[in-house]
């Protein structure tokens, strides 16, 4: 606490606030609104100000968001670890609480509907697991190189996978995986002992891929191998987003102006499909700066688990790295058929309150992360 | 602090609390994920992006072929011989069906209900499409409705996914049977047809000529197919119509065929049947080639063909009638006999072998010839003529007289046409050639024979299987004499006839037949009037002028008396020709053949007339008499 960095109250530390960091946000959302009205234009036509119109709730999600996202920033990050088994706890039972009585909407068993709200718990799950992971590892050693450290830390992580898994959400099931993956790697974890874990791992699919994975995602998968089989079921969805992002070549076709997209060739094109309306209506130069607007989020992130003062602030700062970097690309993977069809938003762009609220939090508590470094900073 | 506080310890590390990560491996990470995709993206959009637009341009826009009207085949003075009618069809797509079994059934039923198709059939070929993976192909499952069908079906249609009333370009031959033969008709493309056609822009679903005018024509009778091009959206609900092309009618065809004379012809041939199954007759003109009429009997009703599932038993019996209906038998070769002698006679003025003053007197109908090795053959005349020259011998129609012209008499010192009897039977045959004989006449209809002009070569080849000897493929002196008289293998299809005796008459121009005078735009207008090639035959004017007076003579006097017709100056040749086996009676039968022009000097028109079995003065030449008589009273030339 130099002189420098003196200020008191709700003024201390936001010189050290990422504005760079929250720009990019802000800019990915600001994109989000814009692909959300041209991919809802012609199925919605009531009034502007109504919480109908999915742009103007995706942009009260984002308000709040972004509240909440300036509040958590001038909460220690500290409350929050010290709260992570509560949270875990709390992220448990609303998992096994959504399998019992939440929403089914395409097969899959997502979310609570509470009133207008529709609350998916796996968002706050995957902040919860970050915290949980970063309080573990910050307090048992601050690293995973011990083998009882590395499998204490998959066993948190694993009843939320597995929870989340057979709900049946594969794609996130994954991003926790990741998450886990992303964690134990920076905590420094032994080449050796991930080598067994893997191992462990692929022993372990075929028998998941035969009791586990529902028959709707062996269909997505053999579809994404070969769309054409089956041209009007699984395989339309893959089709059409195809067809939608080729189509789109250099420019695009100008903002409203896809066809796929405006004729309904996409299914949900303000959610899981935004990637496909951006490559249809803006063309690769619009796919290439959506990129650089996440390369420049994700590595800002990077950069605040670089300043982080300690391991938690670390592994915290690195965990919502992943977890935006690994749903980013699972998304867009199964935009352009590299993976097939899962219902994983793309962050900050798709139209989702939970998703879009959980990610400002997410951004906060980097920023509490960022604000904090000095005062954490062990020598 | 934790929950687990005092359960679980750690072991004590010297960085506890301090953060020492690597990030560059995520850094890496980062760069990585999105190089990935964004070689993904290079490949889709900027490899593979024209042939995505492309397809997004096909998933929304719907083109829709538009069906041509046909150009209509008008008679030569205009009367419409065909016209265009919509052909209805039920057909069901499997895609658009319920999924459920039963309410596929209850469908199926109804549809049974509505058009007769029995409701198992449907659900097999259903069936039957989706297990071959076409389930969104329509399956035509009942064609030609009746109109009351159609509207029956088009109303329940609604309540009947899966099932539509489709309607294709279809024929109705509003001319008699007469006419079946010359127009042909029109179906659906077999699959062969279909590859072919599929280049020059046919749809499936097209009709094609399949025959006659309609066959030979079917280029400009399709007209072009228009294309309605109309945006949807997933859904299938119709945006809006962005192009539509109007498809252009095909072009009309008239025909050089008088339909009244055509008409009448027809029924002089079936009133003059008797014994005869079979008859054809050929009325063109000598000036320019047009035919006026081509008659075959027996004839058929050509819209048979537009309803095969309806008429299935008519058209079973006209499949196995022995007398081949489908067969056109004016373009069908048989033994020509006695008309042949017009080649003959014009071969041997030409050769120099008689003039027409050269003379034979026959006294006997038997006359004996001595051929190679000393041979004897005891040749036939049907009467003793007496004293004949050229002119009296063909109206006569004497038999010895050509053997003379033909294959000479070597026991008399008399050659033939060559210098050999194989020579004698080239020279002929050149002469035949000369004339069209032995080769299609180039009408416009397809299916015509060529016929046939015997050879030493032509026989060695005919009887060349194991089943004949060498007696049977040797050219015998005799064979020259019979090809002289237009018998042994000497055939000729009515048509071609009526070329020779059109040559005959004009002074020596073959001209290729034709049916179709002109081609006519849809509104009428002239695109081009069809003229037939001529070429000239080897004969001198003086010796086809010296062939005319015999034929003049013949119906003067002659054979062909009985063609004499009041008013109308009439030339022929009779023709009697003996085929099949000797008949218990010591008799074979016979053809009877009748051809000849009028008026004698200035010639309007040909007129051959052929009957399977009959002698041709007594029957062909009364039957043409008739027709000349029609013709100079109904048609203008």
């Amino acid at each position: 606490m130099t002189a420098g960095y003196g200020r008191q109250g709700v003024w201390r530390g936001w010189d050290r606030f990422d504005y760079l960091l929250v720009t990019a946000a802000l800019c990915l959302v600001g994109l989000g609104l814009v692909l959300i009205y041209s991919g809802s234009v012609r199925t919605y036509s009531g009034p502007v100000a109504s919480f109908d119109n999915p742009v103007a709730k995706q942009a009260v999600f984002a308000l709040v968001g972004i509240g909440l996202m300036l509040l958590i920033s001038k909460l220690d990050y500290h409350y929050l670890t010290h709260y992570a088994w509560v949270l875990y706890g709390v992220a448990i039972v609303s998992l096994l609480a959504i399998l019992a009585i939440g929403h089914t909407a395409y097969g899959s068993t997502r979310w609570f509907n509470l009133g207008p709200l529709q609350i998916q718990p796996s968002e706050f799950a995957k902040l919860a697991t970050i915290l949980t992971l970063a309080r573990f590892f910050s307090e048992h050693g601050g690293d995973a190189r011990e083998l009882r450290a590395l499998v204490m830390s998959l066993l948190i992580v694993a009843p939320m996978g597995f929870l989340v898994f057979i709900e049946p959400d594969l794609g996130t099931a994954l991003v926790f995986l990741a998450i886990w993956l992303g964690v134990v790697a920076v905590g420094g974890v032994s080449r050796r002992h991930l080598l067994v874990v893997g191992a462990l791992a692929v022993a372990v699919l075929p028998f998941v891929w035969t009791f586990a994975v529902a028959d709707y995602q062996v269909e997505r998968i053999s579809v994404l191998v070969n769309p054409d089989e089956d041209p009007l079921d699984a395989g339309y969805t893959v089709i059409q987003s195809q067809i939608a992002v080729g189509s789109g070549q250099f420019w695009g076709k100008g903002l409203t102006n896809g066809e796929q997209t405006q004729l309904r060739f996409l299914k949900v094109p303000t959610k899981d499909f935004i990637f496909s309306v951006l490559a249809e209506e803006l063309g690769f130069a619009g796919a290439i700066g959506l990129f650089a607007l996440f390369i420049l989020l994700l590595m800002r992130g990077i950069r605040a688990a670089q300043l982080a003062g300690d391991t938690a602030g670390q592994l915290i700062a690195v965990g919502i790295v992943v977890l935006i970097l690994m749903q980013t690309f699972i998304n867009i993977a199964v935009n352009v058929s590299l993976f097939p069809v899962t219902g994983i938003p793309l962050p900050f762009v798709s139209q989702g309150g939970s998703s879009l609220v959980s990610l400002f939090v997410s951004m906060g508590i980097m920023q509490s992360v960022i604000m904090r470094h000095r005062a954490y900073r062990q020598t | 602090m934790s929950i687990l506080d005092d359960r679980y310890r750690g072991a004590p590390t010297p960085s506890r609390n301090r953060p020492h990560g690597n990030l560059t491996a995520l850094r890496v990470a980062v760069l990585l994920v999105f190089g990935l995709l964004t070689a993904r993206l290079v490949s889709m959009q900027l490899v593979d992006g024209a042939t995505y637009a492309k397809r997004s341009r096909e998933n929304h826009i719907v083109s829709t072929n538009i069906l041509p009207p046909r150009g209509l085949i008008l008679g030569r003075d205009g009367t419409p011989l065909v016209q265009n009618i919509g052909v209805y069809t039920a057909s069901v797509t499997p895609e658009l069906l319920p999924k459920s079994q039963a309410d596929r059934h209850k469908i199926y039923l109804r549809l049974e209900e509505l058009v007769g198709v029995p409701s198992l059939e449907v659900q097999s070929r259903v069936q039957q499409a989706e297990d071959d993976g076409r389930p969104d192909l329509p399956i035509p499952v009942q064609k030609y409705l009746s109109k009351e069908q159609a509207l029956m079906l088009d109303e329940a249609t609604t309540g009947m996914p899966g099932v539509a009333l489709t309607v294709t370009p279809g024929r109705n031959y509003i001319g008699s049977d007469a006419f079946s033969h010359i127009i042909g008709y029109i179906g659906a493309q077999t699959p062969r047809e279909y590859a072919q056609l599929k280049g020059e822009g046919y749809q499936l679903n097209e009709p094609v000529g399949k025959s006659g005018i309609e066959g030979r024509y079917e280029s400009e009778l399709r007209g072009s197919a228009g294309v309605s091009q109309v945006e949807q959206d997933a859904q299938g609900q119709l945006l809006d119509v962005l192009k539509t092309r109007d498809p252009a009618p095909g072009n009309s065809l008239r025909l050089a065929i008088d339909p009244g004379l055509q008409e009448f012809v027809a029924e002089l041939l079936d009133n003059s049947m008797g014994e005869a199954k079979i008859a054809a007759a050929v009325v063109l003109s000598p000036r320019t080639g047009e035919v006026y009429a081509l008659v075959s009997l027996p004839s058929y009703d050509a819209n048979i063909f537009a309803q095969p599932d309806q008429r299935s038993s008519e058209y079973n019996a006209l499949a196995n009638d022995p007398r081949k209906p489908f067969l056109d038998r004016a373009l069908t070769a048989e033994a020509p006999g006695s008309t042949f002698k017009l080649i003959t006679a014009a071969a041997a003025l030409q050769e120099g072998t008689i003039t027409p003053a050269t003379g034979r007197t026959v006294n006997s109908t038997v006359l004996e010839f001595k051929g190679e090795n000393g041979v004897i053959y005891p040749l036939y005349d049907w009467r003793a003529h007496g004293f004949l020259n050229l002119r009296s011998a063909i109206a006569w129609s004497s038999n010895i007289y050509f053997y003379m012209a033909s294959c000479g008499i070597p026991n008399e010192g008399i050659k033939g046409l060559g210098k050999d009897f194989e020579d004698s039977a080239w020279k002929l045959g050149a002469y035949a050639r000369a004339f069209g004989l032995g080769q299609p006449t180039g009408i416009d209809l397809d299916g015509e024979m060529a016929g046939v002009v015997p050879s030493p070569d032509q026989k060695r080849k005919a009887f060349a299987g194991s089943q004949f000897n060498e007696n049977d493929r040797d050219w015998f002196y005799a064979d020259t004499c019979f090809m002289g008289i237009g018998q042994g293998d000497v055939s000729a299809t009515p048509l071609q006839i009526a070329r020779v005796t059109a040559a005959v008459a004009n002074g020596g121009k073959l001209l290729t037949p034709r049916l179709v005078k002109d081609v006519t735009s849809p509104d009428g207008k002239i695109l081009k009037s069809m003229k037939s090639e001529s070429k000239q035959v080897p004969i001198s004017a003086e010796n086809l002028a010296v062939i005319r007076d015999g034929m003049h003579e013949s119906v003067g006097y002659g054979a062909g008396l009985r063609a004499q017709t009041a008013g109308i100056d009439i030339a022929g040749k009779t023709g009697t020709a003996e085929f099949g086996p000797v008949k218990s009676d010591g008799k074979r039968d016979q053809h009877a053949w009748f051809t000849g022009f009028a008026p004698f000097n200035s010639p309007d028109v040909v007129v051959t007339v052929y009957f399977d079995l009959g002698v041709g003065g007594d029957k062909a030449a009364p039957t043409a008499s008739k027709i000349f008589d029609y013709f100079f009273k109904n048609v203008k030339p």
